[in-house]
């Protein structure tokens, strides 16, 4: 039976072209409520122009999206009421401070910014630091800013256009329990990002985008367990039959050691080396990484940006 | 919130504001001050012939009575400078300068349609062009007083004046603003508004220092600013119309466009 919870964000054959070139075809999309949806895609696949027709920024040729079962078009305004955005390579008025930086675009979204203290204390950016104009800020702080302007109203849907940009690693891990909060405070995420390693680790459903086109939309979990993964095995004494373990394929023995790819469920291949004369095991978890790849085998040199 | 962004947009300019406004007010005292002083001087010279009297009809001012004098410095280009640095580099720095900074993409993010946006930024500038006018007349009415001359004026026209100018101003800053939504650069939007004030200012001078050019003036608005004639109680209704519509034209046009255009990501 069909959900009707209504998406937070839902496009219907969005097609959006710059003259002649296209830079989204078709792309249907579904974030669902309370969700962490990360969008993939490499320089020009169109993750911006998505996020910009999200917000009213550019008018789509053809389709239409929806967002918190708003028109992105015709009610872009209350739609914009209700999100907080975070644009990729943020600029911020260099001449303000941080603090009435932030109070600024707080009182221009006409909602108190109830989470900013929180922000501000979790991301390191404390009184004296917002004291300092931003145009002394680092890359990193400015970041950091931009993160806390699309948060600090608590909005209902948060759209982070690549959101660790920037930031250290220790920044990236205080970022990463922000969203953790955020989905456990029901609140929705829809992030694109270049780092594979943390749409892995944070997102519910990744979509892939290539050239405009959807190329793949699955939960994480799904999509890790559609890759191939790299096994290994050592042996003592003859090497053990895998000719009837599914999904094995790329065998090759080197003396005491086995080697392949494995698809799909690992548990006949445990099942099948299971055995006194096992010497080592060793199943490489399946990254993201590949399954982007796989994507992108036969992407060239990487497209202007759109 | 519409306020927020109103107050906002006349804080950018608060220094160039504050100094802008006192060049003005000087500026203002010293046309009077120059007038008796020099008038009888320069007078005497163009009876004698040693000045074409075509030189001393500059724009629509002269320096043969109170009201011309006046004319002159508000149509001189220290003057034009002053007001132009509101009426044609606060629309540009507003849309197309932000835009170039990247910050117009973090203001549109928040709950303001681009129709507002363009009206708050354009309400913003008319103030300050309003506020550097007064500016230039409160100068001018200071320095008549300071020199025992205000009697040569009527002061309950002044009201008339300042509108008049607001309107010219304001025509040329819609130009600017319409550039300004229109461009993803302010150079661009900076270059069309001052060519079209450039293009108007040569038709107005042209026209009054040559007289087979005489017949360009009525199309530089330049011309249709005549502090001179309302001051002298005999400003025409048609100058106000004509810097009216040419506010009103390209705000339209602008209202129109901006809504539509789309902002694709900042290079």
């Amino acid at each position: 039976m069909e959900s009707t919870i209504q998406p937070a964000i839902e496009t219907r054959a969005l097609t959006k072209r710059y003259g002649s070139v296209p830079a989204l075809t078709d792309l249907d999309l579904v974030v669902r409520p309370g969700e962490i949806f990360g969008f993939l895609g490499p320089n020009g696949a169109g993750k911006s122009t998505t996020i910009r027709v999200l917000l009213g920024f550019l008018h789509p040729t053809a389709g239409g999206a929806r967002v918190l079962g708003l028109d992105a078009l015709d009610e872009s305004v209350e739609i914009r009421r209700r999100i907080g955005y975070l644009p990729g390579g943020i600029a911020i008025y260099d001449s303000l401070s941080g603090a009435a930086a932030l109070d600024y675009l707080s009182d221009l979204q006409g909602r108190p910014p109830v989470r900013r203290e929180e922000l501000c204390e979790r991301l390191e950016m404390p009184a004296s630091v917002l004291r300092r104009r931003v145009r002394d800020y680092s890359r990193g702080m400015r970041q950091k800013m931009g993160v806390i302007q699309a948060l600090q109203h608590d909005p209902e849907l948060a759209i982070l256009d690549e959101p660790t940009e920037g930031l250290d690693p220790l920044m990236q891990q205080a970022f990463y329990g922000i969203l953790a909060d955020l989905r456990g405070a029901g609140r929705t995420v829809f992030m694109s990002s270049h780092i594979l390693s943390e749409v892995e680790r944070v997102c519910d459903r990744v979509a892939i985008i290539r050239r405009g086109r959807l190329m793949a939309l699955h939960g994480v979990e799904e999509l890790l367990a559609r890759r191939k993964r790299r096994v290994q095995v050592r042996w003592r004494g003859s090497a053990p039959d895998l000719a009837a373990v599914p999904g094995l394929s790329d065998v090759a023995v080197d003396g005491d050691r086995i080697s392949g790819t494995l698809l799909g469920d690992v548990a006949p291949f445990v099942r099948a080396v299971a055995s006194p004369s096992l010497v080592d095991l060793i199943i490489e978890p399946a990254r993201l990484e590949e399954a982007f790849l796989e994507y992108y085998a036969d992407e060239p040199a990487e497209a202007e940006d759109r | 919130m519409t306020w927020r962004l109103f107050w906002q947009t006349l804080a950018w300019n608060r220094t160039r504001l504050a100094l802008l406004l006192l060049a003005c007010l000087g500026w203002g005292v010293l046309i009077p001050i120059i007038y008796t002083g020099f008038s009888d001087a320069i007078r005497e010279m163009v009876n004698s012939g040693m000045i074409p009297e075509n030189l001393m009809s500059f724009g629509s001012g002269n320096f043969f009575s109170l009201p011309g004098a006046l004319t002159l410095g508000l149509q001189h280009p220290l003057a034009i400078a002053f007001v132009a640095v509101f009426a044609i580099g606060s629309p540009v720095a507003a849309v197309a300068g932000e835009r170039e900074r990247g910050t117009l993409e973090v203001l549109l993010s928040r709950p303001i349609s681009r129709r507002w946006h363009y009206a708050v930024v354009a309400g913003a500038v008319l103030v300050m062009i309003a506020l550097a006018v007064t500016a230039l007349l409160a100068g001018q009415v200071a320095g008549a007083m300071a020199v025992g001359i205000a009697d040569e004026l009527d002061l309950g026209l002044l009201p008339l004046v300042l509108a008049n100018g607001i309107l010219m101003w304001g025509a040329f800053a819609s130009v600017a603003l319409a550039a300004s939504v229109s461009f993803d650069r302010a150079g661009p939007a900076l270059g069309v508004a001052l060519g079209f004030l450039l293009v108007n200012y040569f038709l107005e001078i042209l026209g009054s220092l040559w007289d087979a050019a005489e017949w360009l003036q009525p199309y530089s608005l330049f011309h249709h600013f005549d502090p001179g004639q309302i001051l002298l109680g005999d400003g025409d209704p048609l100058d106000f119309a004509v810097t009216g519509l040419a506010l009103i034209v390209p705000a339209v046009w602008a209202l129109m466009v901006y809504p539509r255009r789309d902002l694709a990501a900042p290079a």
